[in-house]
């Protein structure tokens, strides 16, 4: 059931892959869309025993902003995972994120930071990537209000948070954002999607994707199975 | 034993417990028996008697607990303690005596120490102290073999029947117990109670199992020649931790704290701690701790004139069984992240690792807390049937919306000098106050404000959660508060 896009389609955009440094732009509006764009990255290997992800953060956040367990289990991220590491200083959160980088066994290491944060030069981006590259992980460094530097990393988005498809009564539907590759090392750039939360696939999908995977029209009396996720047909039977 | 004292000082207070389909008094405070009760009656014999006694529930689990503790205190009289259950401690004081200014004084001492109204007796051996602290009645004098021979055979601590075998009998003190010849009383009474006997007059031994506190796990080394290069003090670190996981491997046990003391040439102390969250042997992971803890300091390691001793102590340890070299990666993986976590704990202080903890709490912002890592693991997140936010403001951020109903969704709102047309809404979702939590919660006069959410996304595709605070019957302006922020 997985949407196959047809060719004439710009296909999906390039997974993070794993064993690289990202880095994620995004706004103070935009934060939880880009928290949602990473949790979409990050719950899709899904295993019995789910390796943690480090949530590496300023102490006193600007924002004053807290992550919501509840909200993160409704997206299908199990926050027994989540290990939250407050750092006094942007230095020390730049060493804490290198350290974990370093770490084999960890799903994914994210640096959380904002404004214009002087230490994170090319030296440093460059210690990420060998870091995640030896240790395999997933390492996101999310730049809130940042201006785009030059950096050692594999990809930069910007994401920001767009109107989403209304559900019924004008109620605020899934989760939509615009993911702008802004920078990809050896690829296309400048690409830009569209792209709305699978309320029952999970992950994000473009809305022509999204499109193929609605249940067909019914038909006479015939039953719609498309609706049931494999496993549960015996149940619905 | 009485723990607390009741309310009203004059009154009785007994310990009840349950005994079969009654419940009886287990513990009678000093003066219960003025008021015509007695332990083993039943509670409801008890109120008949005495209809303002005061009850409390026995705990016999934490009368352990206080007797152990009371049986460390005894440590300052003689090294040799042993419990005495249900309720007594034995203690040898063979030689200890005249450190006090002799046996009464100890005495004296001894009872002041447990604070407990306590019965004392002196004896030559444990069974006959034991015999006399618990069954002699009236002033305790003169010669130890006489006061013995006046005990009560219920002193021989033997089932009812037998003792009443006994009684029947005509005997109903030791003594005459002791002039009859052991043979007879054996074979009709059986020999516990021979054993009972002999052990009480002294005949038999009736040694005592001390307690014995587990030695602290420590090393320590003294050097000829001060050093004073932190490469140095880490590498005879080393060689310390190898020490003392030798005597933790004997134990089967891993440390969780260290504490590294270093003695300066001058006679100042220097005291380093590293903590771990999984218990460890190995040296190499504590070593990189120290080097962390040395590094994140405030003041440097001074070495002055040099280091001239050392000390390791692990005063915090718990079960580790011998294991072999796993070859598993699951399992390495799990100890290089507690490794991490450790390090990172060292650096940034306990508190700064944190994970999410689900609570049993009806508001959204008390329905998790941020608990540091080392206070263990969390329970699941069940994921709740009305959508929540991916971040939640702590606190809420107040603005100022207009409504197009007084009972509907915002029209618009004004967030840090920025205003957000809504365009889309859902809501809202009622959730009450924890009334239950405050003293006067449940009044009308006191009402607490119910809280009303709404989903809504404005123009360009943000999605807030936003709530009104309080109904418009609880209050005539209400106030709107931003609380997260949807992906």
């Amino acid at each position: 059931m997985v949407p196959q896009p047809s060719p004439s389609r710009v296909p999906l955009p390039p997974p993070l892959a794993a064993g690289h440094l990202h880095e994620i732009h995004a706004d103070a509006d935009g934060w939880a869309a880009a928290l949602g764009f990473v949790l979409a990255a990050v719950t899709g290997a899904q295993k019995p025993t789910a390796p943690p992800i480090v949530l590496v953060r300023a102490a006193k956040t600007r924002q004053g902003l807290q992550p919501c367990g509840a909200g993160w289990a409704q997206l299908g991220f199990d926050s027994r995972r989540l290990v939250i590491v407050e750092t006094p200083d942007s230095l020390a959160l730049l060493r804490a994120g290198l350290d974990a980088a370093r770490c084999p066994g960890l799903a994914a290491v994210v640096l959380e930071t904002w404004g214009p944060l002087p230490d994170y030069d090319l030296t440093a981006s460059r210690r990420l990537v060998l870091a995640a590259e030896r240790s395999g992980a997933l390492v996101i460094v999310l730049r809130g209000d940042a201006p785009p530097r030059a950096s050692a990393a594999q990809t930069r988005w910007r994401i920001a948070s767009a109107p989403s498809i209304a559900l019924a009564a004008q109620a605020p539907g899934h989760a939509a954002l615009t993911a702008t590759l802004q920078r990809q090392r050896g690829g296309a750039s400048g690409l830009s999607w569209l792209l709305h939360r699978d309320g029952w696939q999970g992950g994000f999908h473009d809305k022509a994707s999204l499109a193929d995977v609605q249940p067909a029209p019914l038909s006479g009396a015939v039953v719609p199975f498309p609706a049931l996720r494999a496993g549960e047909t015996h149940r619905a039977a | 034993m009485k723990r607390t004292a009741p309310p009203d000082a004059d009154l009785p207070f007994a310990l009840v417990a349950r005994v079969g389909q009654a419940l009886r008094l287990a513990a009678l405070e000093k003066d219960g028996a003025s008021h015509g009760l007695a332990v083993g009656m039943t509670l409801a014999d008890a109120r008949a008697r005495c209809p303002d006694l005061l009850t409390a529930p026995h705990d016999p689990v934490e009368d352990g607990k206080l007797l152990a503790a009371l049986a460390g205190r005894m440590a300052r009289f003689t090294p040799m303690v042993a419990l005495d259950p249900p309720d007594g401690l034995v203690l040898d004081i063979t030689g200890c005596a005249h450190l006090f200014g002799g046996e009464a004084a100890l005495t004296r001492l001894a009872m002041a120490e447990a604070g407990l109204s306590a019965r004392p007796a002196l004896a030559s051996h444990a069974a006959a102290a034991r015999a006399l602290a618990r069954f002699e009645r009236g002033q305790a004098g003169g010669e130890e073999g006489l006061r013995i021979r006046a005990l009560p055979i219920a002193a021989l601590e033997l089932p009812e029947a037998s003792l009443s075998g006994l009684r029947r009998a005509g005997l109903k003190q030791l003594g005459d117990l002791a002039s009859r010849p052991m043979g007879s009383l054996a074979a009709r009474f059986g020999e516990e109670a021979v054993a009972k006997l002999r052990a009480i007059l002294g005949e038999a031994g009736s040694p005592i199992t001390a307690r014995t506190a587990a030695p602290p796990i420590r090393a320590d080394i003294r050097f000829a020649e001060p050093i004073g290069r932190t490469q140095d003090v880490l590498e005879v670190a080393e060689t310390l931790l190898e020490d003392t996981a030798r005597q933790m491997e004997a134990r089967r046990i891993g440390g969780r704290r260290f504490v590294l003391r270093l003695e300066r040439a001058d006679g100042a102390l220097r005291h380093l701690a590293v903590e771990t969250a999984l218990p460890t042997r190995d040296a190499a992971p504590v070593v990189r701790l120290l080097r962390e803890r040395l590094e994140s300091l405030a003041d440097p390691l001074d070495p002055g004139f040099g280091f001239d001793a050392m000390a390791l102590a692990v005063p915090r340890h718990e079960p580790l069984a011998a294991r072999q070299t796993s070859s598993e990666t699951e399992d390495r993986e799990e100890e290089t992240i507690a490794a991490l976590l450790d390090r990172l704990a060292t650096r940034l202080g306990e508190d700064a690792i944190l994970r999410l903890h689900p609570r049993d709490r009806h508001s959204p912002e008390k329905a998790q807390a941020l608990v540091a890592a080392a206070r263990g693991l969390p329970g699941a997140t069940q994921a709740p049937a009305l959508p929540r936010p991916l971040f939640l403001f702590d606190p809420p951020q107040e603005v100022s919306a207009i409504a197009g109903v007084p009972d509907g969704p915002p029209l618009r709102f004004t967030w840090r000098g920025r205003a957000h047309e809504v365009r889309l809404a859902e809501g809202p979702e009622r959730i009450a106050p924890e009334w239950w939590r405050h003293a006067l919660g449940h009044l009308p006069e006191t009402p607490l404000l119910t809280r009303d959410y709404y989903r809504v996304e404005d123009g360009a595709g943000t999605r807030f959660w936003l709530f009104r605070h309080g109904l418009f019957e609880e209050q005539t302006h209400p106030r709107w508060y931003l609380h997260g922020l949807f992906s």
